[in-house]
């Protein structure tokens, strides 16, 4: 079946989801979630709220990595900022502010804290880049760290022990299980995916992609780098801290050691599997990040009947697992998963004649 | 003054770490983040041949202990925690340690040179974020790995030379260090000294500065830069298996030596990635800063030390302290 998208009028071609396939698909996926929301196994919705937390995160990275190509290694450290952001206001301002709409303030001001603090990373970006980018948001990433550890910061903080977090509260409708988090987890989820969908049809969009293919070029061109950069970085960090705040709404407890180094790189990773600058990247990339280590779970426990001793053996399996799937990817795969699904959907669209 | 010697020594095995970076980045332009689980293999690797290997039933006996006739004479009648008596100690532990350095050189050669071979080879010419996060793959498995072979126990491991309290006086403040500490900066100077020399007078160093400086050209100039590659991997894994058996014996065996490479990592960009002299000198600024701050602010701090140092250089001088700027053509 060969077909192609007939437009007759500007409008049409500038919407978000431009044919039919793409609207099917958005629509038909909101409605599965909703009824995986509500008929899922508690396990399924354990793992899918832990995809859609890694998920917006990574829809952050795809903004900056994929479309701006500014290479970041440390935006854990936003997660961790909108994690103890969300926690921190709400210690603080229990009391003055109804529980109600608690999280109407909190969220918002996670957010900001997180689009803030990428500024102040994104600054060395104008003087460098790649590698050394790189390195400046891994030296970020550790030092953040470093301060919230800090015995100093440690009434707020709650220091190497952490915090223990509370569960939102919309105008007296507490989402105290996990099911009920899912719910907002997957309305934030789709709503990030659209938001980053729409921003790439638009001027600032337009703006990063120039600046990736080129940097100079594109200042050339009239592209203010100073202020797209720094916007890229603020945008990238600001999904980056939703992501943290629906993190410690999900747990109970949140540890300065769960957003080190390694939250860093399995973000990149995700979205280096799932394939860079597209919008469906990060979904597939997620979903294999987040599965692999389960089924590498259930078949060892399958295998070994859980033995004692063998359990001790799982996590540097799954650690192994990890990299191999992002240096095998690279090698085999550079564009990631998305490729390998447009080049079956183009199949298929061809079928029954050439297939390529 | 105290502070900055030991600051001084800290800064020698930096710079011998770094220079494993550099030299696999001034021959393949490929930034090795995973240099540091590089250094805890080698580290792994040590302890392997240097207390696993001697304490099994099958080695000879002088391997784990070596006392021979004379030795045992001379410990007669000496007192406790004499000098003598740590030097004694030593010798006694000279055959594992040789066999562990040895076996340490030779295992990590290999890693390296499977790494450069499996991974590195398949992506010549690619871009160099493939390269750089592949190298961020191999992080994970190599931590992986390590976990799973040698289990997660941190392990005690033979000093490499004897670990003698040395104490005198410099510039009218008393100095008090331990003499391992000493032969471990002496060791990590001489191997630096050493590997700059080779880069920059032998033949093979001259290939591989050649290959930095143009690939194609030096193709076309009858140089093998696969060989190059390799030779390049293998030199960094070597000098990195000496780092980790200093490191072992300094703070011990554990995975979490592998992060121990950002930090170095960080040093490398400070100093310019293409510089060894560059590097030397950021390594013994970050190394006296790090006992500084240790000093003055607490153990703590000191963590952070070369990340926000290279961030405040980084922000004055994009390419390092003595970097070469790269010409870019649109």
């Amino acid at each position: 079946m060969i077909n192609a998208n007939l437009k007759s009028s500007y409008a049409a071609d500038e919407r978000v989801l431009d044919n039919r396939y793409k609207q099917g698909f958005v629509y038909g996926s909101i409605l599965l979630l909703a009824l995986f929301t509500l008929f899922g196994s508690d396990y399924a919705i354990l793992i899918g709220s832990q995809m859609g937390i890694l998920l917006i995160a990574v829809v952050g990275i795809n903004v900056l990595t994929g479309y701006t190509g500014l290479v970041s290694l440390g935006h854990g450290a936003f997660v961790a900022i909108g994690a103890y952001a969300v926690t921190i206001f709400n210690n603080v301002a229990t009391g003055i502010i109804p529980a109600g709409i608690m999280p109407f303030l909190s969220l918002p001001f996670a957010v900001f804290l997180a689009a803030a603090v990428g500024v102040l990373v994104g600054l060395p970006s104008l003087r460098v880049k790649g590698l050394y980018l790189a390195v400046a948001t891994l030296a970020a990433n550790f030092i953040v760290i470093f301060l919230i550890e800090e015995e100093l910061f440690a009434p707020w903080t709650g220091g190497m022990v952490g915090l223990t977090t509370n569960a939102p509260n919309f105008f007296g409708w507490v989402l105290d299980t996990k099911r009920e988090m899912f719910g907002l987890i997957a309305v934030l989820g789709v709503l990030a995916l659209l938001a980053a969908q729409n921003l790439m049809r638009t001027r600032v969009g337009r703006a990063f992609i120039a600046i990736r293919d080129r940097d100079y070029s594109a200042e050339i061109l009239g592209i203010s780098l100073l202020r797209y950069k720094l916007t890229s970085f603020a945008i990238s960090a600001a999904y980056c801290g939703l992501a943290g705040a629906l993190f410690a709404y999900f747990y109970a407890r949140i540890l300065p050691e769960q957003f080190e180094l390694a939250l860093s790189l399995q973000l990149v990773a995700a979205l280096i599997v799932g394939g860079l600058g597209r919008t469906m990247g990060p979904v597939f990339g997620v979903i294999v990040i987040v599965l692999v280590p389960e089924l590498i779970k259930i078949t060892f426990g399958a295998v070994t009947g859980d033995a004692a001793g063998m359990a001790q053996l799982r996590a540097p399996l799954q650690e192994i697992a990890f990299g191999a799937l992002l240096v095998l990817f690279l090698l085999k795969e550079p564009l990631g998963i998305n490729q390998i699904v447009d080049r079956i959907l183009r199949a298929a669209n061809r079928w029954p004649f050439a297939r390529g | 003054m105290q502070f900055a010697i030991n600051g001084l020594m800290s800064g020698a095995i930096y710079a011998l770490i770094a220079v494993g970076i550099v030299s696999v980045y001034k021959a393949t332009k490929v930034v090795n983040f995973a240099h540091g689980y590089l250094i805890m293999f080698g580290a792994y690797f040590y302890f392997t041949f240097a207390v696993i290997v001697p304490n099994q039933p099958w080695a000879p006996e002088w391997l784990a202990s070596w006392n021979p006739e004379w030795m045992v004479e001379m410990r007669e009648g000496l007192p406790m925690f004499s000098p003598m008596g740590a030097i004694l100690d030593w010798a006694a532990n000279v055959p594992r340690i040789l066999l562990g350095l040895a076996g340490a050189l030779v295992c990590n050669a290999i890693v390296g040179r499977i790494i450069e071979r499996v991974l590195m080879r398949p992506l010549m010419g690619q871009s160099v974020f493939a390269m750089i996060m592949v190298t961020v793959g191999l992080i994970s498995i190599m931590s992986g790995s390590a976990q799973l072979i040698w289990t997660a126990d941190a392990a005690n491991v033979p000093y490499i030379a004897p670990n003698t309290p040395i104490r005198f006086e410099l510039f009218g403040s008393m100095i008090f260090l331990f003499g391992t500490d000493l032969v471990n900066m002496i060791i990590a100077l001489v191997l630096f000294a050493a590997i700059v020399a080779f880069v920059r007078f032998t033949k093979g160093g001259i290939a591989i500065r050649a290959t930095a400086e143009d690939q194609s050209t030096a193709y076309s100039m009858g140089i093998s830069v696969p060989k190059v590659f390799s030779r390049a991997w293998v030199l960094a894994s070597t000098t990195g298996a000496i780092a980790g058996a200093i490191l072992a014996t300094r703070n011990g065996i554990s995975p979490s030596l592998g992060l121990f490479g950002f930090s170095v990592l960080a040093i490398v960009l400070m100093g310019g990635l293409d510089s060894y002299v560059g590097v030397f000198i950021a390594a013994m600024t970050v190394g006296v800063l790090e006992a500084m701050t240790q000093w003055k602010m607490g153990g703590n701090w000191a963590e952070i030390v070369p990340y926000v140092a290279v961030l405040v250089v980084l922000i004055w001088r994009p390419h390092g302290l003595l970097g070469q700027k790269e010409v870019e053509r649109i």
